[in-house]
């Protein structure tokens, strides 16, 4: 233990990894320039406040990044409970945007749950597992416990309904049961009965807007100016760009509103219509450098919890970038995932920069012992 | 602690795997990218350029048309309208009751503007009104954020600054009916606003008024909103020709105004190129109206006018010659040697033929006249006479010769043929026998004989001319065929014309008038005509009610009248048609002889008499 080396707030500001933060903050940088241009070269229409919110972010992440790993670790529970009665307080008093109820108005504010369980599940699951012997991942016990944490959660977002969410949090649920060392018998089984149910899931689970979405992605030329014209209109935006792009505010498919959402989902067709290959290789560049960081950092963790909670939280942010560009380039169905830290919205900004102050807070206390806790699940 | 659990080795291995899935993934979404920006760059570049530019058809000025001196007779003046897209409209009633608000629409307009709706494709602008006053039309443009999908615009509309008095001649334009859109494949057809001549010369000269449309590049956003105009790729539009009339404006108003309230027509021609000098159809009525598209009660007021105000009965109108007619017969007459100039017939008043009289126009008779005294007074029986010689076989190729029963390459529609009757069409038309009572009342112009007032012109041209046939002209330019030699014996025409001097300039002329023309050493030849309507009954003859003033209008004489001036080097030739106007000798010849003077003073040639007598 080296407690004096991570006591003080200048010690452990001076240990703390700092090269993430400076590549958070240039996909931020890129994301203030990319909206400047969506929205027309208006500086207030989103840029001015997405700097602001990039900057508070980053303030914030820093603040949670210094805080004990410890009270992360002590809330896991807690905060999946609460994260949990938010969620069934949408599906009984949620507010309705956009024909999906994910909002709770609270008064002061409106909260999307649906978010917050985002971290709050990945916490809760990190814990079950820090606490679980290995010997007992495969068993009973800790299969259902962990499907348990994933599926009560991803049934309520489910129900709202939003699609992006639940995918996102079930992909980072199975990975986090995956990276626990469950074993390769159980994987099969489950990939076996994952393949009948899916297809149930899609006749009898899904929206009806959900499954046109899904439908539309398989054959976009179906109807082009209904569902699938925000596909075509981004393939059109990204290919019209070209290797070297039309240059900056001269993208003719954003600034004239073909592309819809420009500045939110579909911001990475601005990037690809004005810098081109080069700039939208770039940003992915970035991207993998980002997620690169943090597998390093997890490979360094000691201790279950905190290398689960960066697993987490890295497969989260991946699979935003993943499952948003793939939606943009045609690769999947549009499922209203945005661009982290480059899509104009406050709350994913906040959910994501807590997320990585969390895997730098994870970083910073390795040497910070966590009891194990006894009895309670074994 | 300083080393990790074993949980943490497992994590770690797993972890690689996902590592290398992750880095997969990345590499499908780069190759992809690659595919989109370089491999399909060329394909999308297109479908850009065409989603962000659109080709917009610039319309061309429509031509003037102007008179002789260059008057404007139909020309252009700034217009506000108001559009509508279809498509961009979320409620079509709320957005019309908002309108109405400002710009009162009538309930006929909004019924106009949702059946053009209904049938055109909801991306087509429709019209909502024009011709809208500009104080109006600035308050509808501060209201255009509230009313989506409207759209202002500043344009021009036809006008035609003379009202009326040259309508029949310019017709007017209009909306391109369903069959110009069928059968005409230009662009311009399908802009909302392009009007194209519907009747007139802005009809039969379409195509060279329109002029040719132009295309301007614009960008446009996904909602279709133009957001700037590129210079490159534009063509600009080509305004329509100006077409040149051979009318003259200031005559042409000046022989309406001398109609007052009179209906008919009057045309003057230059007995040497045929040009039109007027060609007047009265009443007139406003072809202003038709352009804006006139409401049910202007159309039925112009509908119901027992006046017939669009009929253009200048060119259209059927009407018995009367005694007009007679120069014909005079000169079949010679040309077949039935009577010699000098001989004379003795008029009773009245020739029995068959089971009945046939009156001459004097119930006391004539007396002994030769062939200038029957024309100078207008003797029916002397023709009566002299038709029973000759046959109406013989007349009618003279009547054609002269220009009757035939239609003018004016440039014109609803023209009237007339009829030059004979045994043969009598028989082809009614299937019965010519009989002797026909060729009697054919021989003073009445009867079958039908004629209009133009071809009396270019018949009283042809006469005053006596060498070549003269047709009339209205448009410059026009191709005419080659003129033809009139054909008839110069001699002949010499006693016509000598004839029809001594109606207008000697004692005892229908037309004879003192002062004449009331032009300085200008002689005036002429012939007048008395055109009935109804013959009158024997019954009535007996009650005594023979003024034409104690007969209804619709039974009254027309009043008609032919002449050319000078009487030495014709100049014009003019026909005046009073639509039940009474005597050839009152109305029609005093309108006939003003416009002639007018003309002659126009032209530099006649020099008014007296100073009081001018205009």
């Amino acid at each position: 233990m080296q407690r004096s080396a991570t006591s003080g707030i200048i010690g452990k500001l001076a240990e703390l990894n700092w090269l993430l933060p400076v590549l958070i903050a240039m996909v931020g940088a890129i994301g203030v320039v990319a909206i400047y241009s969506a929205t027309g070269g208006k500086w207030n229409s989103g840029a001015s406040q997405h700097l602001t919110r990039l900057l508070v972010g980053l303030v914030f992440m820093v603040v949670i990044a210094l805080t004990d790993i410890r009270v992360w670790f002590t809330i896991a529970y807690p905060g999946f409970i609460f994260a949990l009665i938010l969620l069934i307080g949408v599906e009984l008093f949620g507010v309705t945007v956009n024909g999906a109820q994910r909002w709770l108005d609270l008064g002061v504010m409106r909260i999307q749950p649906s978010e917050l369980m985002k971290l709050a599940a990945v916490l809760a699951l990190a814990r079950f597992y820090h606490d679980l012997p290995a010997w007992r991942v495969s068993k009973p016990v800790g299969g259902f416990g962990a499907l348990f944490i994933v599926f009560v959660p991803l049934a309520l977002i489910l129900r709202q309904p939003d699609l992006g969410t639940g995918i996102m949090l079930a992909i980072t649920g199975v990975t986090l049961i995956f990276l626990a060392g469950i074993n390769w018998r159980v994987i099969i089984s489950s990939v076996t009965l994952a393949a009948i149910a899916i297809p149930l899931f899609f006749i009898f689970g899904l929206k009806d807007y959900q499954r046109t979405r899904i439908l539309t992605f398989l054959n976009p030329e179906h109807d082009p100016t209904g569902a699938s014209y925000h596909i075509i209109q981004s393939k059109i935006a990204l290919g019209s760009g070209g290797v070297s792009g039309k240059g900056f505010m001269e993208g003719s498919q954003a600034s004239l509103k073909y592309v819809p959402e420009n500045r939110t989902d579909f911001i990475f067709t601005v990037i690809g219509e004005e810098f081109g290959l080069i700039g939208g290789l770039g940003t992915m560049f970035l991207y993998i450098l980002i997620i690169s960081v943090c597998f390093w950092l997890a490979s360094q963790i000691k201790q279950t919890f905190s290398q689960l909670l960066i697993m987490g939280l890295t497969m989260t942010f991946s699979l935003y970038v993943l499952i948003n560009l793939a939606m943009i380039m045609g690769l999947a169905p549009v499922v209203g995932v945005p661009l982290p830290l480059i899509s104009y919205g406050g709350t994913v900004m906040m959910t994501v920069l807590a997320g990585f102050g969390m895997i730098l807070s994870a970083h910073l206390h390795n040497e910070v012992e966590l009891p194990r806790a006894s009895g309670l699940l074994l | 602690m300083s080393k990790q659990d074993d949980n943490t080795k497992t994590i770690n291995r797993r972890a690689a795997l996902l590592g290398i899935g992750g880095l997969g993934a990345f590499s499908v979404l780069a190759g992809r990218l690659y595919y989109l920006q370089v491999t399909r760059a060329e394909d999308y570049k297109v479908l850009s350029d065409n989603n962000r530019f659109n080709f917009n058809t610039v319309l061309p000025e429509r031509g003037q048309i102007v008179d002789r001196n260059g008057v404007a007779l139909a020309t252009n003046k700034q217009d506000f309208r108001l559009v509508l897209v279809p498509e961009r409209v979320n409620d079509i009633d709320a957005t019309l009751a908002r309108i109405n608000k400002i710009l009162p629409l009538e309930k006929s307009k909004r019924k106009r503007i949702k059946r053009d709706i209904k049938s055109k494709a909801k991306f087509i602008p429709v019209l909502v009104d024009e011709q809208i006053d500009w104080r109006v039309f600035s308050r509808l443009n501060i209201k255009m954020p509230d009313l989506p999908g409207v759209i202002p615009i500043e344009g021009k509309a036809r006008n035609y600054p003379h009202h009326g008095t040259f309508a029949h001649v310019l017709g007017y334009v209009g909306k391109p009916s369903p069959r110009a859109l069928k059968n005409d494949k230009d662009t311009l057809l399908r802009q909302p606003t392009f009007r194209m001549g519907k009747t007139g010369i802005e009809q039969s000269h379409d195509q060279a008024l329109r002029g040719k449309a132009g295309r301007k590049k614009v960008e446009v956003n996904a909602v279709g909103r133009t957001v700037r105009e590129w210079d490159d790729d534009k063509i600009p539009a080509a305004a329509g020709t100006d077409i040149w009339l051979t009318l003259d404006s200031e005559l042409q108003s000046y022989a309406a105004g001398l109609f007052k309230e009179e209906s008919g027509g009057v045309a003057v021609m230059d007995v040497t190129t045929g040009e039109l000098r007027t060609l007047l159809s009265m009443p007139v009525f406003d072809n202003n109206l038709f352009v804006s598209g006139l409401s049910v009660a202007q159309f039925k007021k112009l509908d119901t006018d027992p006046k017939r105000p669009q009929f253009n009965k200048v060119i259209g109108g059927g009407y018995p010659p009367a005694s007009t007619f007679k120069m014909v017969v005079m000169l079949a007459a010679l040309a077949h040697n039935v009577i010699e100039p000098s001989d004379k017939i003795f008029c009773t008043g009245k020739t029995f033929i068959g089971n009945r009289d046939f009156h001459c126009w004097r119930r006391s008779g004539h007396g002994l006249v030769n062939m200038q005294q029957a024309l100078q007074q207008s003797c029916d029986v002397y023709f009566y006479e002299i038709i029973q010689r000759l046959g109406m076989d013989k007349v009618k190729p003279f009547a054609e010769k002269l220009g009757l029963g035939q239609i003018f390459k004016l440039g014109l529609g609803g023209q009237t043929r007339g009829i030059i009757p004979d045994p043969q069409w009598k028989l082809d038309r009614l299937g019965s026998k010519w009989r002797t009572g026909d060729s009697l009342n054919a021989s003073i112009g009445q009867g079958f004989v039908v004629t209009t007032p133009l071809q009396l012109t270019v018949m009283t041209a042809r006469i005053a001319n006596a060498r070549m046939a003269v047709s009339p002209l209205l448009v410059v330019g026009d191709k005419l065929d080659a003129a033809q030699a009139l054909d008839i014996n110069p001699e002949h025409l010499r006693i016509v014309q000598n004839a029809m001097r001594a109606v207008c300039e000697e004692p005892g002329g229908t037309a004879y008038l003192p002062n004449g023309l009331g032009l300085l050493g200008i002689e005036l030849a002429g012939k007048t005509g008395t055109g009935q309507v109804k013959g009158i009954s024997t019954a009535e003859r007996l009650s005594g009610v023979r003024d034409n003033k104690e007969l209804p209008w619709k039974l009254r004489d027309h009043s008609i009248f032919v002449g050319y001036a000078p009487f030495e080097n014709p100049r014009f030739a003019a026909g005046v048609l009073v639509e039940h106007g009474g005597s050839g000798a009152k109305l029609a010849a005093d309108i006939c002889r003003k416009v002639l003077a007018k003309a002659l003073v126009r032209d530099g040639i006649g020099e008014m008499a007296s100073p009081a007598g001018n205009n």
